[in-house]
């Protein structure tokens, strides 16, 4: 049994790399999921490709590949080095994000990616695990059962600043995803519930005063678009039409692979990205979609079973900080392909076309398995 | 110090379960919302999908021709090229419209007009733009397809009546269906279907219009044809062949070039009408495309009303034209002798009031014959006096005055034949003797139409028989048997001849060769007083001129009714173009009664 070397600090310095022998006790089948959900986000994307001018599956294949090495590379660092260097990373996230508001390049309406040639980067992915990590590491300092209003506060300036950044950029969608992040952290941590009632009633003022101040007439109309569908048949409203009739058509058993009208027939547009679970509720049918709610169900149990027995604070809010941003693209996407909530572009983790959004999940991935890989040594 | 650690990583684990909780909750909450809207509301949704992806196209029927008696294409159907815009497909629809104006040479106000109007069922259909393309602007935007790829044409057959304005009333035009005839039960018609206004194409609709077929195609989103599937063949319409003789038409429509009025010409045996003119007339084709506002305007407004079919809306007084019923009526009913004369000495008393003839110096003795050849007053008032407004009337309806003769186009007025029961009905006040008087010369408050007149005319000739005037080759109908006395009308009929041909008021339609008979009548517009010559009154004051006619040679006869408003006196304003009517249908060696 090892002691921590400073009772002052809670992040638990290792001495040692864990035995390779834990190799065999780490969740692998946290990735497995991943990759089979990554699968069926080939085939889809196949499928939707169709029509388009190239085929994105091959691309996409190699994303996978590059992904499969941003596990490894997750998996394979200590998450307590690096969460040592979590505030380094996360000024140099803060850093991108402001290059890419500067000099980024536009791509569907939002300046939110960075070129290198002909590749290109979405800071705002990176700055999520960046800001996860240095929450994690905050909030693990915290030696109190229930938070302090000081300490939500800097959690709280902690998730903003990037948020904003993000916004301003302005991808709100993403932007959006810092809050849950937030939220499963504190709430874990523990918020008193004068706090909880606080904090709901402020993000009601700031959610009237972003449609005042910060929503851009194209984001108001979105809004719009979900309350009263009709009122734009011709843009947003139309987006949200086809994939309601995608989803819906495909009934039960769906209409089999490569025969969904809505998709083949270019009925369904960002069928390969945003909307690629509408392609795959049409052709696979309810029986598909409960499959794959499945798998992500899967994910995430996986991952908070990895939270649950791993040994440090860090560990277990850097797992839950990670599992709360990819839950909340699964449901955010999920739901709004169907129709529940407004259209903004978020893209669904494993399957949704996208470099830069694969590798992200991929090296979270890694981040998980690597907190579990690593419980033995703090005995 | 490890257990003060341990407390605190077990805070965080105890809290985890409410996460994990929550967090399920919330993906079996979506997995619900895609149970409901596959599975629960699937068949909806699986609905919209194929009306999404199925289109029904209609495959255009021809619709049928229509001919003359001698097999003249009256008109065709000509493919009209109309340029139509996606919206959906457009980058930015000013710049097209722009373009699109450029091309075609028109205002772009123009083609903006026709962009706005909305389609709220189809708001991602094609939307006209511009109507009536040439073949050279179609070959020019299929050049710039690639460039433009919102524009499309769209090819509709619409009505090309070769004649135009000759034919316009016989014929009428088609417009596009109205809201309340797509609404009626049973309606054979599809909303933007072409239907008949007006004339032949009205009445003979549903025998001149096809059966769309339809294919259904799969297509997608942008409008594209991806597959074929079923598909039901379009069945022409029919060809329809008129009585209507091109020529006559022609010759007919000419001479009313610079008149206002209308020309009927019938074969007295079958009923065939041969000539129906109407004078002012408009040109059918301008309903090919859409009218604007303007031209509407311009039409409604024009004078004298070109759209209305004078031939049989128009109803007029007979004038002395009346007094073949009055004579045959005197002669059936014997109350008078052919040889019984009367003195005309140009007016005369009766019911203390003052009747004047036509002819201020009177005409002396007159028999029926004689009375009939030079149109004298004097003798009608007194015949006209012993018959009584009953038997006038009586005798008015047996020749089919007061209602409608039955043409089959239909929109005829019924005009008026006047007795003292209509005047207790409808003046409310009891018919006066002097009345009658007024009566037998065809004034008064007698109304006909110039197809009535037509009709009598040709129950003169026939001997009796009634016939149903049609336009319509197949639409025969039995002629009816007036019940009047041969003998009177082989009289009157001699009398007629002596109108054209012993230089009297008919003359001018003699033809050498030909038996010619007919009566001149004036409608009055105002009364005179005094008497004064028509040709003097300004133009909307002078006398409307009748003249009423008929032909014949061994083989055939014909009737032919001129009407022209304020025209004066029939024996020059009308009678002329009897007599040309005449020299064409009976040109030797040329048998127009066949068909």
């Amino acid at each position: 049994m090892r002691s921590i070397s400073s009772p002052a600090s809670i992040v638990a310095l290792p001495e040692d790399r864990p035995a390779l022998r834990y190799l065999a006790k780490v969740r692998w089948l946290m990735l497995l999921v991943a990759l089979a959900l990554a699968g069926a986000g080939l085939a889809t994307i196949h499928s939707a490709s169709s029509e388009l001018s190239v085929d994105y599956m091959p691309r996409q294949a190699v994303w996978v590949a590059l992904g499969l090495i941003a596990f490894l590379v997750g998996f394979g660092v200590d998450y307590l080095r690096l969460a040592k260097f979590a505030l380094p990373i996360y000024v140099a996230a803060l850093g991108l994000l402001t290059l890419v508001l500067l000099f980024g390049q536009e791509v569907g309406g939002a300046r939110s990616w960075l070129g290198f040639g002909s590749w290109r980067l979405q800071p705002s992915e990176l700055a999520k695990v960046a800001t996860v990590l240095l929450l994690a590491r905050y909030l693990a300092a915290s030696n109190r059962r229930v938070l302090e209003l000081k300490e939500v506060g800097v959690a709280a300036l902690i998730a903003g600043v990037p948020m904003l950044l993000v916004a301003l950029s302005p991808d709100l969608g993403s932007a959006a995803m810092f809050a849950p992040m937030l939220l499963g952290m504190l709430l874990l941590t523990g918020v008193s519930r004068r706090l909880l009632v606080i904090g709901a009633l402020t993000a009601a003022l700031f959610a009237a005063g972003a449609w005042n101040l910060v929503l851009l007439d194209y984001q108001k109309d979105r809004v719009r678009t979900y309350l009263a569908p009709g009122s734009d048949p011709l843009g947003d409203g139309y987006q949200l039409r086809q994939s309601k009739i995608a989803v819906g058509s495909g009934q039960l058993a769906g209409r089999g692979y490569g025969q969904g009208t809505q998709s083949q027939l270019r009925f369904l547009p960002a069928r390969h990205t945003d909307f690629i679970f509408a392609v795959l509720a049409e052709e696979w049918g309810f029986l598909g979609v409960s499959g794959i709610l499945f798998l992500f169900g899967a994910y995430i149990l996986n991952g908070a079973r990895v939270a649950t027995r791993a040994r440090d604070r860090t560990g277990i809010l850097l797992v839950v900080g990670l599992l709360s941003v990819f839950t909340a693209h699964v449901i955010y996407n999920t739901a709004m392909v169907v129709g529940l909530v407004p259209i903004t572009g978020i893209p669904l983790p494993f399957l949704s076309y996208g470099g830069s959004f694969l590798l992200a999940n991929f090296f979270a991935t890694g981040l998980i398995l690597g907190v579990d890989f690593r419980r033995y040594v703090n005995r | 110090m490890a257990t003060h650690v341990r407390e605190h990583r077990d805070n965080l684990v105890q809290r985890l379960p409410v996460l994990q909780v929550a967090l399920v909750a919330m993906l079996v909450l979506v997995g619900g919302s895609y149970w409901f809207v596959q599975v629960v509301h699937g068949d909806y949704y699986r609905t919209l999908a194929e009306d999404n992806r199925l289109r029904n196209l209609p495959i255009e029927a021809p619709r049928g021709l229509i001919h003359d008696r001698h097999g003249r294409r009256l008109v065709e159907n000509v493919p009209s090229y109309n340029l139509m815009i996606d919206l959906t497909r457009a980058d930015d629809s000013d710049e097209s419209l722009r373009f699109a104006a450029g091309t075609l040479g028109r205002p772009e106000a123009e083609l903006q007009a026709l962009l706005e109007r909305p389609n709220r069922a189809a708001p991602f259909k094609p939307v006209l733009v511009a109507e009536d393309l040439s073949l050279a602007q179609v070959a020019h935007f299929n050049a710039v397809a690639l460039e433009h790829p919102e524009f499309e044409i769209d090819v509709r057959h619409v009505r090309l009546y070769r004649n135009g304005p000759i034919t316009a009333h016989v014929l009428g035009y088609l417009g596009e269906v109205a809201e309340a005839e797509l609404a009626a039960p049973d309606s054979p018609y599809a909303a933007g279907d072409l239907v008949g206004r007006r004339g032949v194409e009205r009445r003979y609709d549903l025998h001149l219009r096809g059966e769309n077929g339809e294919q259904v195609v799969t297509v997608d989103s942008r409008g594209r044809l991806r597959a074929k599937s079923g598909r039901r063949a379009a069945r022409p319409g029919r060809r329809l062949d008129l009585t209507l003789d091109l020529e006559l038409q022609q010759a007919a429509a000419m001479y009313f070039e610079d008149k206002v009025g209308s020309a009927v010409v019938l074969d007295p045996d079958s009923g065939e009408v041969l000539t129906l003119v109407s004078a002012p007339y408009y040109d059918p084709n301008i309903f090919a495309r859409r009218l604007d506002s303007e031209q509407w305007r311009q039409l409604i407004e024009a004078p004298n009303d070109p759209l209305q079919n004078r031939a049989l809306q128009n109803t007029y007084p007979p004038g002395s034209v009346f007094k073949i019923v009055v004579a045959v009526a005197g002669l059936s009913e014997r109350v008078v002798q052919p040889s019984e004369t009367v003195f005309c000495n140009g007016a005369t008393k009766i019911y203390n009031r003052r009747f004047r003839c036509w002819r201020r110096a009177g005409h002396g003795r007159v028999n029926l014959r004689e009375a009939i050849k030079e149109s004298c007053d004097i003798y009608f008032y007194f015949l006209g006096q012993k018959l009584g407004i009953e038997r006038l009337a009586d005798y008015s309806r047996r020749f089919g005055l007061g209602a409608p003769s039955g043409l089959d186009v239909g929109g005829e007025k019924p005009g008026l034949v006047p007795d003292p029961e209509w005047s207790l009905r409808e003046r409310g006040d009891r018919w006066y003797p002097g009345e009658t008087i007024s009566v037998a010369i065809g004034q008064g408050p007698l109304l006909v139409t110039s197809l009535q007149v037509a009709t009598l005319m040709a129950t003169v000739v026939n001997g009796g028989q009634r016939v149903v005037p049609h336009l319509s080759r197949e639409q025969a109908l039995p002629a009816v048997d007036s019940g009047l006395d041969p003998d009177a009308l082989a009289q009157v009929r001699e009398a007629l001849r002596a109108v054209v041909e012993e230089r009297a008021t008919g003359a001018a339609a003699r033809v050498p060769g030909l038996t010619v008979g007919g009566k001149t009548g004036t409608a009055q517009v105002i009364r005179q007083k005094t008497w004064v010559d028509s040709k003097d009154l300004p133009y909307e004051k002078r006398d409307h001129a009748w003249f009423a006619s008929f032909a014949a040679d061994d083989r055939r006869r014909l009737v032919a009714v001129v009407f022209v408003e304020h025209g004066g006196k029939g024996s020059t304003t009308a009678a002329p173009l009897a007599k040309l009517l005449y020299e064409i249908y009976f040109q030797p060696g040329i048998d127009r009664s066949a068909a």
